[in-house]
């Protein structure tokens, strides 16, 4: 992330009428790019609107990584603008491209259940910009607001089992080959 | 854009955040460490109104989930934070005694120290021959006395001003007859031996504000002192309803002003130390309630009055968070108290203890319950300090800021532990260190 543009953000946080962002604060294009994403589609707006409240926006450059395999995972990024690759090493070292993500798109779900190392690496493919979710974040609103809480769980057991049965079938159609 | 140049950009910027954080920093670290050491007077109230918001925060989390919106939760907390302050705060200032009492407490106490002393090594006066004890260890025990009857003894405007208070015709609630007796007796005897003037000037520190203060009764303005203290702790509410009204402004400020390599270890480490800090922090405070109450309970069953059980329930309380000194502290206080009160009644009429040895058996029965009951159950074992990491804290703790600074030793030693051990932890699980 650039300088200016972390100090502006960090410093506006505080000192909103100090160091003034410029034009739009973004609110409510965040508002409608997370209606989009799966996990919050059935989120009310005033529930979307909490949810923002816990969202941390990350600036990435392009060659750095959002995470990388093996590191414990804490939170779980959606893509507001830019491109990520998800890239694994397999055993003779060699760099797999596993999927390609861009705006609108989420990754590291898997963090907001637990710590567990990062299966796959995440490479910033262009200058991208994100909100992250913590997942300790996450549990906490969980005891504060069940219900917003509870929807978004369900939404995550829900994708977790899609994306399972997908690489089932995945599994199947190979052994078959 | 070609990959070196991009690449040359970057370090380019990463070159100039450096400086520009690094100068970020050197200014709050300059205009942070002046103002601290130019506002010391504000340090206290701001720490203590931190304290009680971070203590706080699991109380507004119960509120906000039995559905009150946390515009009524932050006002009821905050609502049950100014009858703490402000009914507690009145209700222990009406126990602590004033100056008529404090100068007719130091002549009981005085009184009865000699009084058990003689008795103790079997003697009527200091002249006469003693028991075995006085002849084995009256030459040890003789200085500690002396030491002693010289520390409480009143200084000569103290007398005067006993005097004073003791004039039915100035006073309409004049001195007792009976203590006026006791200073009578204690009159004769040879103390304060050093000068008045160090006796006056030593005793104006006193824990507490419990020693004297004759300049206070020399016509000082308690308004002037009044508002001297509220100017300085009324940041307390502020600092406190601030930072409960906060939502997570602060956090993400700070998680904001992490690169992104760090990003995710920071959430965690600050997650993982808010954690431990604040169930150390409850678990204390909890401790030291029960602890407090089981005194005040304990006292009030072998016979103490109300205010006397109260106060050295609370100043018990408080001085547990004291490891080792704490029920030491507690001990020293209840015989104090118990060597001076003249009529005791247990509320239980089977119970016929001598004061003395009530309040021992209280300090066991508290001691037994605070380690085999209080302190597994709410403190667990998240928190271990070697013992000789303890002594030294408390020690340094004394040295550096008096009792203050044993009061918060020991937490501000385990919430640096507990911020080393994490960082430390962290780092080797995001292979930023081997």
């Amino acid at each position: 992330m650039s300088a200016t543009e972390k100090s502006s953000s960090g410093l506006a946080t505080l000192w909103g009428n100090i160091f003034p962002s410029s034009g739009d604060d973004g609110k409510d294009s965040l508002i409608k790019i997370l209606k989009e994403v799966p996990l919050f589609r059935e989120l009310r707006k005033s529930e979307l609107r909490s949810i923002s409240k816990i969202m941390y926006e990350r600036n990435f450059e392009k060659g750095e990584y959002m995470f990388e395999t093996g590191q414990p995972g804490a939170a779980m990024f959606i893509i507001i603008e830019g491109e990520v690759k998800i890239i694994k090493i397999d055993n003779d070292g060699e760099e797999l491209d596993l999927a390609t993500l861009s705006e609108g798109e989420f990754l590291g779900e898997l963090a907001l259940l637990d710590s567990s190392p990062r299966s796959a690496s995440a490479l910033i493919t262009e200058r991208t910009k994100a909100m992250a979710i913590f997942r300790e974040d996450l549990h906490k609103l969980l005891e504060t607001d069940p219900q917003l809480g509870g929807k978004v769980m369900k939404q995550l057991a829900v994708i977790i089992g899609i994306r399972l049965k997908a690489t089932n079938n995945l599994l199947l159609k190979k052994e078959k080959e | 854009m070609s990959f070196k140049k991009t690449v040359d950009l970057n370090s380019d910027r990463l070159r100039r955040s450096r400086i520009f954080y690094f100068l970020l920093f050197l200014f709050f670290f300059v205009i942070g460490g002046f103002l601290i050491l130019a506002l010391k007077s504000l340090v206290l109230p701001t720490l203590v109104g931190m304290l009680s918001a971070y203590l706080c925060i699991p109380l507004l989390n119960i509120l906000r989930r039995k559905g009150i919106p946390k515009g009524a939760s932050l006002l009821i907390l905050f609502g049950g934070f100014v009858f703490i302050l402000f009914f507690l705060g009145k209700q222990i200032v009406d126990i602590l005694p004033d100056e008529k009492e404090k100068l007719e407490l130091r002549v009981q106490i005085q009184y009865k120290v000699n009084e058990q002393y003689l008795a103790f090594t079997g003697r009527d006066d200091f002249d006469s021959e003693g028991n075995i004890i006085h002849s084995i260890f009256g030459e040890e025990l003789q200085p500690v006395i002396e030491n002693l009857n010289d520390f409480i003894a009143l200084t000569r405007e103290e007398r005067e001003l006993f005097n004073l208070y003791s004039d039915p015709i100035q006073y309409a609630d004049p001195i007792d007859k009976r203590v006026i007796g006791y200073f009578e007796e204690v009159s004769k005897l040879p103390y304060p031996i050093e000068s008045e003037e160090t006796k006056v000037e030593s005793e104006d520190d006193g824990p507490f504000g419990l020693a004297p203060n004759v300049e206070l009764m020399a016509g000082d303005s308690k308004i002037a002192k009044l508002i001297d203290a509220l100017s300085t702790w009324i940041v307390l509410p502020f600092v406190f309803i601030f930072l409960l009204v906060d939502d997570g402004n602060i956090k993400k400020f700070l998680i904001d002003l992490m690169p992104n390599r760090y990003f995710e270890m920071s959430l965690t480490i600050l997650d993982n130390v808010d954690d431990a800090i604040g169930n150390y922090l409850r678990g204390t405070l909890m401790q030291c309630s029960l602890v407090g109450l089981s005194f005040f309970v304990g006292l009030m069953v072998i016979g103490f009055d109300f205010d006397a059980a109260a106060l050295i329930g609370i100043l018990a309380g408080v001085a547990n968070a004291i490891p080792f000194l704490g029920p030491v502290l507690g001990l020293g206080i209840g015989l104090v108290y118990a060597m001076i009160v003249e009529d005791i009644n247990s509320i239980l009429p089977f119970l016929s203890f001598d004061p003395i040895i009530g309040v021992l058996f209280v300090v066991l029965v508290v001691q037994v319950l605070d380690n085999t009951i209080f302190q597994p159950m709410v403190l667990g074992k998240a928190v271990n300090l070697h013992p000789l990491v303890v002594v030294l804290g408390v020690t340094g703790g004394s040295i550096i800021f008096g009792f203050v600074g044993m009061l918060f030793a020991i937490p501000t030693i385990v919430v640096f532990k507990v911020i080393i051990a994490t960082i430390y932890k962290q780092l080797k699980l995001y292979y930023i260190i081997y």
